[in-house]
């Protein structure tokens, strides 16, 4: 039935445009370090409570400061663009604290795993010591939602208003962080250091700023994904970012690693493979993102988009 | 002496090699002494102090994702404490609280920290995952479970010491269904979501079905979600596709909320009942003024009438900014207030004096299932294998107020159910 | 203060820190570990509940799970290696997460493992926590043994060959795909037997023991400890399973400081705990 189709097609879209964003911040820094960020699921965390408190939201009774709040709200898009800043600004303590050292010492890349694994872990407990575990729904008023129809019927199949909201910021993020990388002189910077570090540093460029740049960059799209999604669901503890953390990691090696529109072709791609699953298999849903994963690791690592990476003698 | 291979003893190698076997004789020496330092000077076996007040031990989910629960039974506790010390009673109880994570290996550590301590019961744990591991233990040990909130199948009969009073999901779940049939008795075409990585809600899914197979109808479509999922495009728009005119969801307070806010976004205008992981006043932060006219069937109403109810909705209210006191919390205050009782009665008639703390622990467990209890649960009573028997049940809907941020589960029917109903 | 119960949990921690620094002793980062731990107790859990409910079984049935489990996880670990192993560095890392991940749900969803519930009732060889101390504490011991030979062994030699060269250990004639899966598949066996202890004394298996958070933690373990020598994974395993029950008292700050110790640990002994200068210096002490 192109209902069906049509209603698979949006359902994918939807999901997989979170799953981009998420790729996204992951990719920013392995194409510029080459490992993994593993705080990157708390950052999601964190721009989703920034987002709350900054739209007037106020603490609950099981955070360390009940009741506690802005005084004022401030317009969705506003909140947004801060919430991602505050994120983006964490993001960079996380590189001086769990990355810089390790850099510093020439010690193997992977421990860096470790201490950002560590790093994010510190983060959702403080976040959970701050804010209590409860659930926050985003202030309605100030969201400015409440106008717009609660669904959208394209075409026989139906999808939330606030999920279109949410793809329609996604991909101007995504489009806006494409164009920046590809036109402006500290986007061809970072692209430089992604391909060749030695090279980028003798031709004068400052590697350390454009690592810099990209925990900033990856931070604040961080932020303004769990922004969004808390928009769309709620916040329900500070856990949540972990598992979209986790599920970026399986887009990140489907789009190819290091690749900007690797990451949004993955996310789109595993979310079309997710909403194509019957419900009968449902709670297999999980086994195929990391079935994807595994699978592309050891057929093709590089993935969709990704370069070969040469392995030099 | 030369070592294989001609080296000399100085050599980096066989020093360190020497190094690793020393420090694993160290290693092993420490084990050992730890071993030796933490066997069990297991608490049982001496005699009370007729002076000391017993200690009751609470194994609850402070941290964790289970922690919301837990946070309700802490408050629960704290409460009936407060309450119950505050009247004259012949024998002092003192409260230690132990984390119990979300997990099981920690509950058992809880558990396991408490019995050491010398407790004389253990209320807790707050999962019914964990019950199945760590009440074993508190089994073999001869301490009393009081489970405030394990409603899973199967709980008491891990053993003699183990009841609870919360009541088993089988007694609760047919309720809602029936009262949503009452309304709309023209209801065909169900469909039933449930979360499939909880021992509970898959439980739980499966009495719910069991009611609906027996008032004859087959659901149209189940959905099987995780309880860390929280967009549910894609099983909302497969199962509205079938157009049910009734879902019922099995599944926690986050998950659980997020679907019915969804289903009511993407236009699903029927009847929503859901099960005992919903029953907490925590769903509406996340559904906001689309959880109203939800059904759910309850073992507590906060509309009781009785003193001890009064006194429980008064002391909550005062503790948390005016707010309506929820199941759980509830449950936990039955849970101490039951322990409370118990100790008092039996330290009245002397049945306390010049016994060890293990004999200590059957008297009490023996008058614990034979007293009857005014709690703000109803009156309730035991069932001599540990279950409760709880003669009175409702059924609430959620009506949400103007600014869709604050609730309440609005009492719509009471149900006297006949006891010894399994 | 440290209860026999805390101690078995230590040990099984031990356990698991080697069976993870078994392919990094060979220069492979692999997180598989908690799949084979997971595999192995899931057989236990199901094996031992078959004939009903029981709440006793005897040492010889554990061992001859340990047994099973072994063969299994082996078998497991030679099919899923080859592959595998041919990857690098942070691919490998992703790899084998995703294999623990798609275990996990696969012992979700298949019918007789229990679902979400799991299985419970699983009968005990001991009674009280020190017969698991004795046991596990002897497994480890036995473990230590054959670690500590390994190191001086071919097989030792050639995987510290490997970590530091791959390409120069392959050039002198040394069987690295060979030695790498002997690795891979001795890490799973280890993985596989500690779970199977592990399901018993917890009296219950679900589909969450063999979860990524297990992978980290254990890595925890070895990165910490050091990754140099065997001893490293067991100290990190002890000290960072006792870590969280020892901060108790602190309450809602432990994870907190857990954390914290696995952010700073390798910024401050990026080698771990047990490195090799430091075991020389030992080995050279005279009293």
């Amino acid at each position: 039935m192109i209902d069906t189709l049509l209603q698979t097609l949006l359902n994918g879209a939807a999901s997989g445009g979170v799953y981009a964003l998420v790729a996204l911040g992951y990719t920013l820094i392995f194409s510029v370090l080459g490992v993994i960020n593993f705080a990157q699921g708390a950052l999601f965390s964190l721009g989703g409570y920034l987002t709350y408190l900054l739209l007037g939201g106020k603490i609950g009774v099981n955070g360390a400061l009940p009741g506690w709040g802005l005084p004022i709200g401030l317009p969705l898009w506003l909140a947004l663009l801060l919430a991602a800043l505050g994120s983006g600004a964490v993001g960079l303590l996380v590189e001086r604290v769990a990355f810089a050292p390790l850099r510093r010492r020439g010690a193997e890349p992977l421990l860096s795993l470790i201490t950002s694994l560590g790093a994010g872990v510190v983060l959702v407990n403080l976040l959970q010591l701050l804010m209590g575990a409860e659930g926050y729904a985003f202030p309605q008023a100030a969201a400015g939602l409440a106008k717009l129809p609660e669904s959208l019927l394209l075409g026989g199949a139906r999808i939330r208003t606030i999920q279109v909201l949410l793809l329609a910021i996604s991909a101007l993020a995504v489009a806006s962080l494409s164009l920046w990388l590809e036109r402006s002189r500290s986007g061809k910077a970072m692209r430089a250091v992604a391909e060749d570090p030695t090279t980028a540093t003798l031709l004068g460029i400052n590697s350390v700023a454009v690592v810099r740049l990209a925990f900033l960059l990856s931070g604040m799209l961080a932020g303004l994904g769990g922004g969004l999604i808390g928009m769309s669901v709620s916040l329900a503890g500070p856990y949540f970012g972990i598992s979209y953390g986790l599920k970026g990691l399986a887009v990140l090696v489907l789009g190819g690693l290091g690749s900007v529109p690797g990451a949004i072709v993955g996310g789109l791609v595993m979310g079309l493979a997710e909403a194509l699953i019957p419900s009968e298999a449902s709670g297999w849903r999980d086994a195929l993102a990391f079935a994807i994963l595994f699978a592309v690791l050891v057929l093709r690592p590089s993935g969709l988009l990704g370069r070969r990476q040469l392995e030099k003698v | 002496m030369l070592r294989s291979g001609g080296l000399s003893p100085t050599d980096p190698l066989v020093a360190r090699r020497r190094g690793s076997a020393r420090l694993a004789a160290a290693v092993a020496g420490a084990l050992a002494l730890l071993a030796f330092l933490g066997r069990s000077s297991d608490p049982a076996a001496q005699r009370l102090n007729p002076e000391a007040p017993l200690t009751l031990g609470a194994a609850l989910a402070l941290t964790g994702n289970a922690n919301l629960y837990g946070q309700d039974q802490r408050m629960g506790i704290g409460l009936a404490q407060g309450w119950l010390q505050g009247q004259p009673h012949p024998r002092r109880v003192a409260l230690q609280r132990e984390d119990g994570a979300s997990d099981e290996p920690s509950a058992i550590a809880a558990f396991n920290l408490l019995i050491r301590r010398g407790v004389i019961a253990l209320i807790g744990p707050t999962l019914s995952q964990q019950a199945f591991a760590a009440d074993p233990i508190a089994q073999r040990q001869g301490v009393p479970v009081v489970a405030p909130s394990n409603t899973a199948k199967g709980i008491p009969q891990i053993g003699s010491f183990i009841s609870r009073v919360s009541a088993q999901s089988s007694v609760i779940a047919p309720l809602s269904i029936d009262e949503a049939l009452r309304r709309e008795p023209a209801t065909r075409r169900v469909a039933v979501f449930f979360a499939q990585d909880d021992a509970y809600s898959t439980a739980e899914t499966a009495i719910f079905q069991k009611v609906l197979a027996a008032r004859g109808l087959k659901p149209v479509s189940i959905q099987r979600t995780q309880l860390a999922d929280n967009d549910f495009q894609n099983p909302i728009t497969a199962a509205l596709q079938q157009r049910p005119q009734l879902v019922v969801i099995s599944a926690q307070a986050v998950d659980g909320g997020n679907l019915i806010r969804q289903l009511r976004e993407l236009g699903y205008r029927g009847q929503i009942v859901v099960g005992n992981g919903l029953n907490t006043p925590n769903i509406y932060p996340i559904c906001q003024r689309w959880c109203n006219g939800v059904l759910i069937a309850q073992a507590y109403s906060p509309e009781l009438n009785t003193p001890v109810n009064l006194a429980f909705r008064r002391l909550f209210a005062e503790a948390n900014q005016g707010r309506t006191p929820g199941q759980i919390a509830a449950q936990a205050w039955t849970a101490y207030q039951v322990v409370f009782e118990a100790i008092q009665r039996v330290q009245k008639r002397g049945g306390f004096e010049g016994l060890t703390l293990g004999e200590a622990r059957q008297q009490l467990m023996k008058e614990l299932l034979s007293g009857r209890y005014d709690t703000p649960l109803g009156p309730i009573r035991f069932r001599p294998d540990g279950e409760v028997v709880q003669g009175r049940f409702y059924v609430a809907e959620v009506r949400m107020d103007a600014t869709g941020r604050n609730g309440r589960f609005n009492l719509v029917r009471e149900q006297e159910l006949p006891e010894g109903t399994p | 203060m440290i209860d026999n119960g805390l101690l078995v949990q230590m040990i099984l921690g031990a356990l698991l820190g080697l069976s993870v620094y078994l392919p990094m002793a060979a220069g492979q980062l692999s997180l598989a570990t908690p799949a084979f731990y997971a595999v192995g107790g899931t057989l236990a859990a199901l094996l031992s509940t078959q004939g009903g409910a029981q709440s006793a079984i005897s040492l010889w049935s554990v061992l001859g799970e340990m047994l099973l489990a072994a063969g299994l996880t082996a078998g497991l670990a030679l099919l899923v290696g080859l592959p595998v192993l041919r990857l690098r560095g942070i691919y490998l890392a992703i790899a084998t997460i995703a294999l623990v991940e798609i275990v996990r749900v696969a012992i979700l969803n298949l019918p007789f493992t229990g679902g979400a519930a799991g299985i419970f009732g699983i009968p005990q060889p001991f009674q009280q926590p020190f017969g698991y101390v004795l046991f596990s504490g002897g497994v480890l011991a036995v473990c230590g043994w054959l670690f500590q030979r390994l190191e001086a062994s071919r097989l030792g030699r050639s995987m510290a060959a490997i970590r530091d060269d791959e390409l120069a250990s392959r050039c002198m004639g040394i069987h690295t795909t060979r030695v790498k899966l002997t690795a891979f598949v001795a890490s799973a066996v280890l993985a596989g037997i500690t779970g199977v202890i592990a399901a018993h004394y917890l009296n219950t298996w679900n589909a969450r023991q063999g979860s990524f958070d297990v992978a980290i933690t254990t890595l925890a373990f070895v990165i910490l400890g050091g990754s140099r020598n065997w001893l490293g994974p067991v100290i990190g395993g002890l000290l960072l399973t006792a870590l969280p029950e020892l901060l108790r008292p602190v309450g809602d700050l432990r994870l907190v400081l857990f954390g914290l110790v696995i952010l700073l640990g390798p910024v401050f002994f990026p080698q771990g705990l047990i490195t090799p200068a430091l075991l020389e210096r030992l080995g050279r002490w005279k009293p």
